[in-house]
């Protein structure tokens, strides 16, 4: 048996069982009717209409929170009323006012949008989602007095659940349309984000063009150079139809901003005809402006991370997770300042921030030995300042026990990179200095396993890049 | 036994303990002077803990930080609980124009300005600005558009004079300030307010504030140094002092060293013939057993500064002819600052030696570079101005940044004040001059704590006012005590009954615009 048999099976099920007035199926079944009908009898064509339509068209964002208030009211009254009945009664004129409501929005959200000519994907969305709704309430208040009755049937709930996911769905449609489809996602912390709306340009989600440029085109350029709409035939809705270009050639020259099409239209005068955004809508901010600039001044890469001169506060290095206190070693940490040889250092007054271990008034003399003294200090230790010392390869053993390792200096050690690949145990390690060391380039192969490694120095070493740039900060 | 002259023994004078004044700087009297008042007046030795006990736990202690020993000592231990928070840079390397740039010329690029060349700065723009006697009596005020070229450099695109081909190279490292101002039109006061936060000389400088604050990061070499570039004997050079890295009304022990720029970097640094360093260190504890003799009896605070530099001292027989001794050095080192650099006392040399310094954990280095005051030929000593000083700059953050220095080191450029876009005197096609000019000039910085590549603040078509994003001098000290971890409003010390702060009791504000 197919499904959608199945279904038909149980649905004459449940009518048989239902003792509903036939009148009251024939009026649902002709509003339902006329609600489906809605979007043939005023379709829209992305042509503005009359200027009334979109004034009445206007009080929609204000009459659809009623419905969402009534909606969301509706199941909490059911679910209470199983305790109290009198709640039960108040459900269904709820659910009443939620139709009537709900009937009165789309009506008004007709208007606005056939009025003000606006189309595209999440318009279809928002106003085919609201129809779901508008049908799925009809059907629960048609179903309800059976329901009462018997309190049997399943379905007043699945519809009840239905519902209320619609509403959900077409409220989320409805606010992307007013604030943007990155409104909730633009200041979300980046790892969930990524989990959740992969971007659209999905080869290199974290480069500067996905977070950074591709946002400011979808707000403000796709509604009218996108899947909707070819304006110009252009379209800015992936990274190859904009580097693509339109009927006008190009719009983007890399390393050429002031040739750039798309850049000259931008900052045209708002009064000039060419200028764009067109028609009165939202026009880029300075911001996003100096953005596209910067990151076609630097050759428009679909893969660049950063862009030199460009940064966002979201970007901004998350600060590292907190270590314990180590305030119940401080006697011993305070004694050994006090006393020649390496010391312990506050990284801050927040005993949370760590310690570093320093070595300068002790250079020379400190070596592996001394550095396995340090080990009941190991979690607290942050950066471990060991350049010049004559620590060797085997002091990755004690140093693999600082797992809160941040920060490792290495530099003008005897250290030659044999045992470097230990040190990708440390998950925390940020920078790592080997200068004037002999490490050589193929000892640093475990390393490229280590994700928070940012920094690597390699100056006067045999892995020293030959490139122009030799030995400056090469980042993974 | 003759009287000590702040001793008093007249048991009927008043004392500020019977003036109508407000308790907390009657507080401040006692724990400050009755110190040596009565230990004076006693002839007494008496210890520290019965002083402790009578004047009350909470103001000794405070005096005793703040007089005495570093609150960090030489041990790490940081009574002030600085760094506030986790700092981006561990020490800073401030490189200072003395003389003042002009911004108009190397940094803040003016297109428009050529076709104007030679008509005069509308009355507007200079509004209620008050000139200097040199050129307010000027009839009148033609611009005099930048002479060289500039171009834009690096990823970034950055507009720089073609004066600087050293410095374009490493724009995309750099944070300008286009939009620092400051509130003094002359040398001495701007130059004052630049380190001290204050017009007036008294307050200590930035970088006895850091030594104050964060304390020595090694035990042989000073916690901050001076180092003073060779004077050209052509050039405008306008007289630094040590006013400018005095420590105030910090203990002494916290002003800067300065190492000489001609001959040895310190006077009598070697044992004189016939003294060995045991001979030296046996002198030098009698001295300090003398010193601690005087501490005892007249009980000055600055007794211990004596002693702790007595011992700094020694240290630095051999750390300073360490810290100088460039033969092992490699060759591209000099690849890279040129081979000026081997001849001591040039900016390129200097810069080299503040590399070195901040690998031997100095704290703060200033290095000065005197000349810039180009209130004529332009023209003639602004190239050599240049020549003299774009390849060290460029030269001291490139070695940083391949050594791996630059993420914990803070580098600053800046100059007093700026100069002004009219010619001061004549102005030809070949030459004018530039006078003082307080209420815009450019400053770079580079390194941990701010964003690499950023021009931040603007100034108008004139190079005259700020058009947005106005950095006051205070909000530009505020931000580099910022990136070393420092909130310059918590970052206070009670003087003249006042919690006295770099950035002055004016309202500071960091620049977030430019951090990383």
């Amino acid at each position: 048996m197919s499904v959608r048999a199945r279904i038909a099976a149980a649905a004459r099920s449940a009518l048989r069982r239902t003792h509903a007035i036939p009148r009251m199926w024939v009026v649902a079944a002709c509003a339902g009717t006329f609600i489906l009908l809605v979007p043939f009898l005023f379709p829209l064509n992305g042509r503005p209409h009359a200027d009334w339509l979109q004034f009445l068209g206007r009080f929609h964002p204000l009459l659809v929170h009623l419905p969402i208030g009534l909606i969301v009211l509706w199941p909490v009254l059911e679910i209470l009323g199983m305790k109290r009945p009198a709640l039960r009664e108040a459900a269904g004129l709820v659910l009443q006012l939620a139709l009537a409501t709900c009937l009165a929005s789309i009506l008004f959200g007709l208007l606005l949008a056939y009025g003000s000519g606006e189309i595209g994907t999440t318009v279809t969305r928002h106003m085919r989602g609201a129809i779901a709704l508008a049908l799925e309430l009809l059907l629960a208040l048609a179903i309800r007095p059976a329901w009462l009755t018997s309190q049997r049937s399943p379905w007043y709930f699945i519809l009840l659940t239905a519902a209320v996911t619609t509403l959900a769905w077409t409220a989320h449609q409805g606010g992307s349309l007013t604030h943007g489809s990155d409104y909730l996602t633009r200041y979300m912390p980046r790892a969930l984000r990524n989990f959740l709306a992969p971007s659209a340009v999905a080869s290199h989600p974290d480069s500067f063009f996905a977070r950074h440029i591709f946002p400011v085109l979808d707000a403000k350029c796709v509604a009218c150079h996108g899947t909707n709409k070819e304006q110009g035939g252009l379209r800015l809705d992936s990274f190859e139809s904009l580097m693509a270009g339109g009927k006008d050639g190009i719009v983007i020259a890399p390393r050429n901003p002031d040739a750039s099409l798309l850049l000259k239209k931008v900052t045209l005068p708002p009064s000039d005809p060419h200028f764009m955004p067109a028609e009165g809508r939202t026009p880029l901010t300075v911001d996003e402006i100096a953005r596209i600039r910067a990151w076609v001044q630097t050759g428009a890469s679909p893969e660049a991370v950063n862009v030199p001169g460009m940064f966002f506060a979201e970007d901004r290095d998350e600060a590292p997770p907190p270590v314990g206190d180590y305030s119940a070693l401080m006697n011993e940490i305070l004694q050994m300042q006090q006393s020649q040889g390496a010391k312990l250092v506050p990284v801050s007054g927040n005993p949370s921030d760590g310690l570093i271990l320093r070595t300068t008034d002790v250079g020379a003399t400190f070596d592996d030995r001394q550095l396995q003294k340090f080990q009941r200090f190991a979690p607290f230790i942050v950066e471990a300042e060991l350049g010049r010392t004559s620590v060797t390869d085997s002091s990755v053993e004690t140093l693999i026990q600082f797992k809160n390792l941040r920060a490792l200096h290495l530099e003008s050690t005897a250290v030659t990179g044999r045992t470097l690949g230990k040190l990708s145990s440390l998950s925390q390690l940020n920078y790592l200095n080997l200068s004037a060391t002999k490490v050589t380039s193929d000892m640093l192969a475990p390393l490229k396993s280590m994700p928070n490694l940012r920094h690597l120095y390699l100056f006067e070493t045999p892995a020293e890049p030959k490139s122009a740039d030799s030995g400056v900060r090469s980042s993974q | 036994m003759k009287q000590h002259p702040l001793c008093s023994d007249c048991e009927d004078a008043i004392t500020p303990m019977d003036l109508p004044v407000p308790d907390g700087l009657k507080k401040e009297w006692l724990a400050c002077e009755s110190r040596r008042q009565f230990l004076g007046r006693s002839g007494k030795v008496l210890g520290w803990a019965a002083l402790g006990s009578l004047f009350g736990e909470a103001g000794f202690h405070y005096r005793a930080f703040a007089s005495g020993a570093n609150p960090q000592a030489t041990s790490g231990l940081n009574r002030l609980g600085l760094p506030h928070f986790a700092p981006k840079s561990k020490r800073a390397i401030y490189l200072f124009m003395s003389g003042a740039p002009p911004q108009v010329d190397l940094f803040d690029y003016k297109p428009n300005l050529a076709a104007q060349f030679d008509l005069d700065m509308p009355a507007s723009v200079r509004g209620n600005q008050q000139l200097t006697g040199m050129t307010s009596g000027q009839a009148r005020f033609p611009v005099a558009p930048a002479h060289w070229p500039f171009s834009r450099q690096g990823q970034t695109g950055t507009w720089i004079s073609d004066l600087l081909p050293y410095t374009a190279r490493m724009v995309d490292d750099l944070t300008f300030v286009k939009s620092t101002n400051t509130d003094a039109i002359n040398h001495e006061p701007a130059i004052m307010l630049m380190n001290t936060g204050n017009m007036n000389a008294g307050k200590p400088c930035l970088g006895a504030w850091l030594a104050y604050g964060l304390g020595s990061m090694n035990d042989n070499l000073p916690t901050f140094v001076v180092l003073q570039t060779k004077t050209n004997p052509k050039e405008n050079n306008q007289p630094v002092s040590s006013r400018l890295w005095s420590s105030g009304f910090l203990s002494s022990e916290f002003a800067g060293v300065g190492l000489r720029s001609v001959g040895d970097p310190v006077l009598y640094l070697t044992d004189p013939e016939g003294v060995d360093r045991n001979v030296r260190r046996k002198m030098l504890d009698a001295v300090e057993e003398i010193n601690r003799q005087t501490l005892a009896e007249v009980g000055d605070p600055e007794t211990n500064s004596r002693i702790a530099q007595y011992e700094m001292a020694f240290r630095m027989q051999s750390s300073v002819p360490e810290l100088t001794e460039l033969s092992k050095e490699p060759q591209s080192t000099w690849d890279l600052y040129g081979p000026e650099a081997k001849e001591p006392g040039t900016f390129a040399y200097n810069c080299l030696l503040a590399r070195r310094m901040a690998e031997r954990g100095v704290r703060f280095t200033q290095v000065y570079k005197r000349g810039w005051d180009v209130h004529d030929n332009v023209v003639g000593m602004l190239p050599v101005l240049c020549q003299e000083t774009d390849r060290g700059c460029y030269a001291l953050v490139t070695d940083l940044k391949r050594r791996g220095l630059l993420d914990d080191t803070l580098v600053i450029w800046a100059g007093e004040f700026g100069r002004t876009v009219y010619s001061q005197g004549g102005l030809s096609q070949d030459n004018y001059g530039r006078d003082h000019h307080p209420r815009c000039f450019t400053v770079w910085m580079a390194g941990g704590g701010v964003r690499p590549g950023v021009s931040y603040g603007e100034t108008d078509d004139y190079s005259y006012n700020v058009v947005k994003d106005p950095v006051h001098v205070r909000d530009f000290n505020a931000t580099i005590l910022h990136c070393l971890g420092i909130d310059h409003n918590k970052f206070t010390y009670k003087f003249q009954g006042l919690d006295q702060k770099l950035t002055s009791p004016v309202p500071a504000f960091v620049v977030e615009g430019i951090l990383a």
